[in-house]
């Protein structure tokens, strides 16, 4: 069991370190000269190459790419990553400002999604082929068809511009606030995002909810949870604590779809996380934050994986206790 | 044969290479969304002709005979830009496809083929692009590599390739080793002639579904990055006009009726064309799919047959079987797998009911305890157990009747337990609902288990870490739990090692000597089942041919189907 955590963490490290390679090349394979990645673009037409080179050596660009890919990991383990070209600050803290926002919604939005997916899923195995479980099904997948941001626009119209019962612009109101009324303000300007990128993830969590308890269904366990004569509840906890497993990987797989998701829903909503800053940033060719986001966002789905991973045993007693070790 | 065998060979499961009837209405359904699409894509010269870019009227105009989608608020005609958007939106989407396919697929071969150090690098790389966040490394490639139609090409397929890569990866593995292709290997074919010829053809159909489903997210993407402003600037695209709508507050009027609701519908419908599509290609390559039997016959739930009150049980017996017959299959095409069966059982004795696979004799077990698979039904006859008849008895007076009247030792008992809960627990919810308390359903479970030869060191162990024997010995306890009458044992010792075989068998005759529990023993080994059966009944194709007491009817067999079957212990029996 040990043994096994410690294994996929080291295979965790190997991924972390690739993004890390990636994050350090992109910058220098992309075409164009370094320069145009480091100041705003209206300045840097009217440079002159004396002024190019002295950007360049300011920066340690025109050293070899080893040491300046030396300089970049001890940067990043201390925290450096940069200082944004739009707001003239460090990125960590720019990133720090944002980085709530994204948590709660994207967080919100997966444990929602594996919540609601999962009994729709469940409801429909035990229904299958049956009107509701068809009806279900033709719902959620038609859902999952519909782009995350034409459903947050949808649900602006609705809900905010003919009935008006939400705000859509960020997640603080303009006025200062205290106490109870800031969660009441802050929560009612969540509902839509929140909404929004939940249904743009139920879809996979219902499938997989509705086959793996389709497929354990059929199992000779279900049968035999019948014959010795139980019924009703008792025989559906069978079935259904073996189909959550595989619900949880794929809801913590989900995170990686949501951080883009959140990328695209927040841009609706003007919702101030990480995934407006993706936006802004790449209109105002932010490079330097772009790049922290990305790096931010890729460890954080990383991560996410690997709780899956290390969750899983917990989950099923055949990968907890290999029959090996009980021998 | 066992029931879901019979089901499988009728025709209630799919063969390889077919497409469900569901799959076939679902697969209709994208293709008429998708040929609107392209149709549309294709014709947008001549349906809307002149450049959408250019503004053509008045902001903000009505649907009218000349702008059939109106204007937007810089005057663009809306309906030519849904129409011209189309060809981006859908080009973009086949193409990047297409690429990521056919990368995906030069990596599938390469790994599959050199297998080895190439594989293990390969697939490592494989792993992390499927662990990052695709959406988000698409922005950042596109916002460092620009927005050019090929560049936004290109980007798509950098983050679709590694799920095709990893799918046809394992099927060129498998037809690596196909016969056929190891002989050709032997006599020396060179690589690319194998992989032509021999490879590529099998690996198609999956990399046609991971093209389809590629294509399903190539559009959702290319619709992502326009509406971030990161799309093409000087083309018109679904997800290029909800940018401007939503930069724009198409929500102030009533525009957005033909602004925002054209594209987006668009979209949702090119999406779901492909996804249907997409279910039915995989379903047609991939034979695992739906190959077993989801629905349940349209039978409908069939009346319950009137009480059989004027059916007496015979006297002196537990049960009394009379003109059982079990349909498989819809009522015009339905197959006989029991056809007119009658037998009684004795209170505490063991009756072996014996035949060959496809004899009926697992049928009739299940059709004891209503059990029976989906597609399967009890067309005729009654089941008579304690004065009651089975066939007639309302679902809830069954449900009470199961593991406390009748219980059941399952076919492949090795499944028969749920792999995530100990076997003591499993046993300790059967003996709860006689009802007990929580602690004497426990202490109960743990006199069965030790008597079943479960020691009690082993009682907290999850299924996967018992022998088979041990896990038969599990079942075992869990259907004497509450005493029953009658115990339906369905090849309890299938699939076991014949010291294992006759130890359970001697257990079964412990349970009956200890408990007076009738027993009917069913199974293919006539020689084995003859050691313990009082009552032998032989089947063969759903009748029974010859019945009588197990030393009569072992020592002259009267068919020549009960000789066919006593055959091997008269080998064992003349080397002995």
């Amino acid at each position: 069991m040990l043994r096994h955590a410690g294994r996929t963490i080291a295979q965790y490290g190997l991924v972390v370190a690739a993004i890390v390679v990636l994050n350090f090349a992109l910058p220098r394979l992309a075409p164009g000269d370094a320069v145009d990645y480091l100041i705003p673009p209206e300045q840097a037409g009217t440079l002159t190459v004396e002024q190019r080179d002295r950007i360049l050596s300011q920066y340690g660009l025109d050293e070899p790419v080893p040491v300046q890919f030396e300089r970049y990991v001890s940067g990043l383990v201390t925290g450096d990553l940069q200082s944004s070209i739009r707001y003239g600050q460090p990125v960590v803290d720019v990133i720090g400002e944002r980085i709530g926002w994204t948590v709660l919604l994207v967080g919100g939005a997966v444990m929602l999604a594996m919540l609601i997916g999962t009994l729709l899923g469940f409801r429909s195995a035990w229904r299958r082929g049956r009107r509701s479980d068809v009806g279900t099904l033709s719902g959620v997948m038609l859902v999952d068809s519909m782009p995350p941001f034409f459903v947050g626009m949808l649900l602006i119209l609705v809900f905010s511009v003919a009935l008006g019962w939400f705000p859509v612009f960020g997640a603080l109101p303009g006025t200062e606030i205290a106490g109870l009324s800031a969660i009441g303000e802050i929560l009612q300007r969540l509902v839509l995002p929140l909404v929004t990128l939940t249904l743009a993830a139920i879809g996979p969590i219902y499938l997989v909810a509705r086959s793996a308890l389709v497929s354990e269904l059929r199992e000779d366990y279900v049968l035999m949870a019948r014959a010795k004569g139980l019924v009703g509840r008792a025989v559906r906890r069978h079935a259904q604590r073996n189909a959550l497993m595989p619900v949880v990987t794929i809801g913590l797989l989900e995170v990686g779809a949501l951080v883009g998701g959140a990328a695209v829903v927040e841009t609706v909503f003007s919702y101030p996380g990480l995934g407006r800053l993706i936006y802004e940033s790449v209109l105002a060719r932010d490079y330097p934050v772009l790049q922290g986001v990305f790096l931010l966002l890729a460890i954080g789905v990383i991560l996410a994986n690997l709780i899956g991973d290390l969750l899983y045993p917990l989950l099923d007693p055949r990968v907890r206790r290999p029959p090996a070790a009980a021998a | 044969m066992s029931a879901g065998g019979i089901a499988v060979q009728l025709g209630l499961g799919r063969l390889r290479g077919q497409v469900s009837p569901a799959g076939r209405r679902l697969a209709a359904v994208g293709a008429g969304l998708l040929g609107v699409l392209f149709l549309l894509a294709l014709l947008a010269p001549l349906i809307a002709p002149g450049d959408p870019s250019a503004p053509a009227g008045i902001a903000y105009q009505a649907p009218s005979a000349e702008y059939l989608l109106g204007t937007d608020d810089v005057g663009h005609d809306l309906f030519a830009m849904l129409v011209h958007g189309a060809r981006v939106s859908l080009t973009i989407g086949v193409l990047s496809a297409l690429v990521a396919t056919v990368i995906g697929l030069g990596v599938a071969l390469a790994a599959g083929w050199f297998r080895g150090r190439v594989e293990s690098v390969l697939m490592r790389i494989v792993d992390l692009a499927l662990s990052l966040p695709f959406l988000v490394l698409v922005i950042v490639l596109a916002a460092f590599f620009g927005r050019g139609l090929v560049t936004t090409v290109l980007v798509i397929a950098a983050v679709l390739w590694a799920r095709p890569a990893r799918v046809l990866r394992s099927q060129v593995i498998k037809v690596r080793e196909f016969q056929h292709v190891v002989a050709a290997r032997g006599i020396g074919a060179s690589p690319l002639r194998l992989i032509f010829r021999h490879i590529l053809p099998r690996v198609a159909p999956l990399g046609v579904a991971q093209f389809v489903r590629s294509a399903t997210i190539a559009v959702l993407i290319e619709s992502s990055l326009a509406f971030l402003g990161l799309g093409d600037p000087s083309r018109v695209s679904w997800g290029n006009i909800l940018f401007f709508a939503n930069q724009r507050s198409a929500f102030i009027t009533d525009a957005w009726l033909w602004w925002v609701l054209p594209p987006g519908l668009a979209l949702t419908a090119a999406i779901l064309g492909f996804a249907f599509v997409g279910y039915a290609v995989e379903e047609w390559s991939d034979p695992r799919l739906g190959a077993t039997p989801r629905r349940r016959a349209r039978t409908g739930r069939p009346a319950r047959p009137e009480a059989a009150d004027d059916i007496e049980q015979a006297p002196g017996t537990v049960l009394d079987v009379r003109d059982l017959v079990v349909e498989y299959g819809p009522p015009a095409t339905a197959i006989r797998a029991v056809d007119g069966v009658s037998f009684t059982v004795a209170p505490g004795s063991i009756v072996g009911l014996v035949g060959e696979s496809g004899s009926g004799k697992s049928t009739t077990a299940m059709a004891l305890l209503r059990l029976l698979p989906p597609g399967a039904r009890v067309v005729q006859g009654a089941m008579l157990f304690d004065g009651r008849d089975l066939r007639a008895l309302p679902p809830s007076a069954m449900t009470a009747l199961r593991g406390r009247g009748v219980s059941l030792i399952p076919q492949s008992a090795m499944n028969a337990l749920n792999p995530a809960y100990t076997v003591r627990r499993q046993v300790a919810e059967a003996a709860a609902l006689l009802p007990r308390t929580a602690a004497a359903a426990d202490a109960r479970a743990r006199e069965l288990l030790e008597f079943v030869g479960i020691p009690s060191a082993r009682q907290d162990a999850y299924p996967h870490e018992l022998s088979g024997g041990m896990r038969q010995r599990v079942v075992i306890a869990m259907a004497i739990a509450n005493e029953p009458h009658l115990i339906v044992a369905d090849e309890p010792v299938t699939g076991l090692d014949v010291v294992t075989q006759v130890r359970i068998l001697r257990l079964l005759a412990e349970v009956q000597e200890r408990w007076g529990a009738a027993i009917v023993l069913v199974s293919h080994d006539l020689p084995l089942v003859s050691r313990v059966a009082n009552e032998l009944v032989v089947m063969h194709e759903g009748r029974i041919v010859e019945a009588g007491p197990a030393a009569a009817v072992t020592e002259r067999p009267e068919h020549a189907h009960t000789r066919a079957l006593l055959a091997p212990l008269a080998v064992q029996e003349g080397l002995a």
